[in-house]
C-alpha cells in the first residue's frame, strides 16, 4: 500500500500528447498574445464530432479539454439561468437577507457563464456550444421549497460534477479553474442547504462516511440536468 | 524566433515569467537538456515543459509529499474541533444545532485524517509529538469561530493549490476499494469549502452578534477578524493571487461578454489557491505545533 502513491508519474509524462504544454500555456497564461496560436493548435484536436449526424436540437459538447470547458459552460447557463429567475420572481415571503445572498448567487454563476462564453469563444471558437433554453417548468418559482429544493439539486450537482470531472482534464491550469470555480458552488451548496435545514451543509446524502464530498461522471450529470435543459445535450466525448 | 524572443514576448503579458524561470533552478537545467536531446522541431515543446515547472510555486515534489502536507492540515483542523468541543469556555455557547455542525465537521477531519494516513501508510509522516498548541482560540465563541473560518478558508486553498500537483492516472486500493487520488483531493477540497460556508453562517446567527456582513463565499479579500494572509497572494503572485483576484484566464471579469459586473461579485465567484509554503507559514503563524 505504501507504493501505491508512488505509480505513474513518468510513464504519464511521456504519455501526453506533444501539443498540451504549449496549448495550456498559452491559453491561460498568455491568452492576448498568442491567440492565434492556440487556435491553430486546438484546431488539431477538433474530431469533427459535431457534424456527426446528431438529430436536430441536439449540442453536442465535443473531446476532451474543450468538452470539459463546453460541460462546465452549459452547467454554468443552467444555474444563471435558474438564479436569474429567483431574483426576477421571488418566491413568497422572501427574507431580505436571502433575497440578497441569492441575488449575489446569481451574480457569481452569471459571471461564470460569461467567463467560460469568452474563454471557450478565444481559445475555441468553432467548438463552443450555443446558449442553452432552460426549462424550469418543474420549479414553482412563487414557492420557496421547491426553489431551494430545485437550488439545492443545481449546487450539488455542480459540486458533483466538477469533482467528476477534474481528473478527465489534461491542462492543469483548467484543473485550477475548474477548482476556482468549484469551491465557490460548494459555498453555495451549503448555503442553500443550511437554508432549507440549518446543518445540512454537508449532510450524509452528499458527504460520504470517509469525509468526502460526491464526484459524478459526466452521463450521471447529464441526466440530471437533461430535465431542465429543452437541447438534447451529448457528453459521449467530453475529456476522451 | 529564439528562446529569448519568446521569453521577451511573455514578459509583455507577463512582467514576472523570468523571476518564476529562475526561481525553479530546475528550469533552465531541464530546458538545456531538453534543447540538446531534441530535434529543431521539437524545441517548443521543451520550453513549454520548462514553463509548466516554472510557473506554479510547489516545494512538494511527490504525491507522497504533497498527501503529508494535506494530512498534517487535516490532523490540525481535526485537533482543532476536538478541543473546542472539550472546551469549557464554549460549553454555553456551543449547543443545539451549532455544536452537531461542529461535530460533523470534526467527523469530515476525522475521516480526512484516516483517508490519508491510509493512502500514505509507512509512508505516512507521525503527528506533531506534543500535538496543536491553539493559544486562546477558545477563549470565546467569537475567537473559536474566527480560527474555524481560518482555517477552513486557507484547507480551501491549500487543496486547490495542490490538485495540479497530483497525478490524474493514479488509482491505488486504499482499504479495499479503490480511489482516484486527485478525485479523492477533490472531493476533500469541496467539503472543507462547504465547512467554510457554515462557519461563515455561523457568524452570521444570532450567538455571533449578527455579523450579516460576513457572507458563505470570500468578498474582496475582506478578512471578517481572520488574520489577512489567509486571504492575501502566495508565491508566486501571478499562480496564487488574493482572494480579491480580478483576472482569470487573462480575462478581467469586471467587464466581460458586453457586462459589467462588481468587484465584490467577481472576486467571490472564485476562490483562489495559495502554495504550500504560505499555508504552512500562516498555520504557524497561529499554531504551535
Amino acid at each position: 500500500m505504501s507504493n501505491n502513491l508512488k505509480k505513474g508519474g513518468d510513464e504519464a509524462e511521456i504519455a501526453k500528447p506533444l501539443y498540451v504544454p504549449i496549448k495550456r500555456r498559452s491559453f491561460f497564461m498568455y491568452a492576448g498574445a498568442t491567440a492565434g496560436a492556440t487556435a491553430l493548435l486546438l484546431s488539431g484536436c477538433d474530431d469533427d464530432d459535431t457534424g456527426g449526424g446528431m438529430p436536430a436540437g441536439t449540442v453536442s459538447l465535443g473531446s476532451g479539454d474543450v468538452g470539459v470547458l463546453n460541460y462546465a459552460y452549459a452547467l454554468e447557463q443552467l444555474e444563471a439561468a435558474f438564479y436569474a429567475q429567483i431574483v426576477a420572481t421571488p418566491y413568497d415571503g422572501i427574507p431580505a437577507d436571502e433575497k440578497a445572498a441569492l441575488t449575489a448567487i446569481a451574480k457569481h454563476e452569471e459571471i461564470h457563464r460569461e467567463f467560460f462564453k469568452a474563454a471557450i469563444t478565444a481559445a475555441a471558437p468553432t467548438m463552443i456550444i450555443p446558449g442553452l433554453t432552460p426549462d424550469f417548468s418543474k420549479i414553482n418559482f412563487k414557492d420557496r421549497a421547491s426553489v431551494l429544493g430545485a437550488a439545492k439539486t443545481f449546487e450539488d450537482l455542480g459540486v458533483g460534477a466538477y469533482n467528476g470531472a477534474g481528473k478527465l482534464i489534461k491542462d492543469k491550469n483548467y484543473l485550477l479553474l475548474a477548482g476556482k470555480i468549484v469551491s465557490v458552488e460548494a459555498r453555495h451548496a451549503a448555503y442553500v442547504r443550511d437554508l432549507i435545514t440549518p446543518g445540512s451543509f454537508s449532510a450524509s446524502d452528499v458527504v460520504n462516511a470517509a469525509g468526502l464530498d460526491q464526484a459524478l461522471d459526466v452521463t450521471t450529470v447529464l441526466t440530471a440536468a437533461q430535465t431542465y435543459i429543452k437541447e438534447k445535450i451529448n457528453g459521449d466525448n467530453v475529456g476522451k | 524566433m529564439n528562446l529569448f524572443q519568446i521569453i521577451s514576448e511573455l514578459e509583455k503579458v507577463d512582467p514576472e515569467i523570468m523571476d518564476r524561470l529562475t526561481h525553479r533552478r530546475s528550469a533552465f537545467t531541464a530546458l538545456g537538456n531538453f534543447g540538446k536531446k531534441l530535434a529543431l522541431a521539437a524545441a517548443p515543446i521543451a520550453i513549454g515543459s520548462a514553463f509548466n515547472k516554472a510557473v506554479g510555486q510547489n516545494t512538494l515534489m511527490g504525491v507522497n509529499e504533497v498527501f503529508n502536507y494535506a494530512l498534517l492540515l487535516e490532523r490540525l483542523e481535526y485537533s482543532f474541533y476536538d478541543q473546542a468541543l472539550k472546551a469549557a469556555t464554549l460549553t454555553v455557547p456551543l449547543t443545539g444545532i451549532a455544536r452537531t455542525a461542529i461535530e460533523t465537521i470534526r467527523g469530515h477531519e476525522q475521516a480526512h485524517v484516516a483517508l490519508l494516513t491510509a493512502a500514505l501508510g509507512t509512508n505516512a509522516n507521525p503527528a506533531p509529538a506534543n500535538g496543536f498548541d491553539f493559544g486562546n482560540a477558545f477563549a470565546t465563541y467569537e475567537s473559536f469561530l474566527i480560527f474555524a473560518q481560518a482555517f477552513e478558508d486557507t484547507g480551501v486553498r491549500a487543496y486547490k493549490g495542490q490538485a495540479g500537483n497530483i497525478d490524474a492516472s493514479l488509482n491505488p486500493t486504499i482499504g479495499g476499494a479503490q480511489y482516484n487520488l486527485l478525485q479523492t483531493a477533490l472531493q476533500i477540497h469541496s467539503v472543507e469549502a462547504r465547512h467554510a460556508a457554515h462557519i461563515r453562517v455561523m457568524r452570521r446567527g444570532a450567538t455571533a452578534g449578527n455579523q450579516t456582513n460576513i457572507f458563505p463565499w470570500i468578498i474582496n479579500a475582506e478578512p471578517n477578524g481572520v488574520p489577512a494572509g489567509v486571504y492575501g497572494a502566495g508565491n508566486p503572485v501571478a499562480t496564487f493571487p488574493t482572494e480579491g483576484n480580478l483576472v482569470q484566464g487573462g480575462l478581467t471579469l469586471t467587464s466581460v461578454g458586453g457586462k459589467t459586473y462588481t468587484a465584490e461579485d467577481v472576486s467571490a465567484a472564485f476562490d483562489e489557491a495559495l502554495d504550500s509554503t504560505t499555508v504552512t507559514n500562516i498555520a504557524r503563524s497561529v499554531v504551535k505545533f
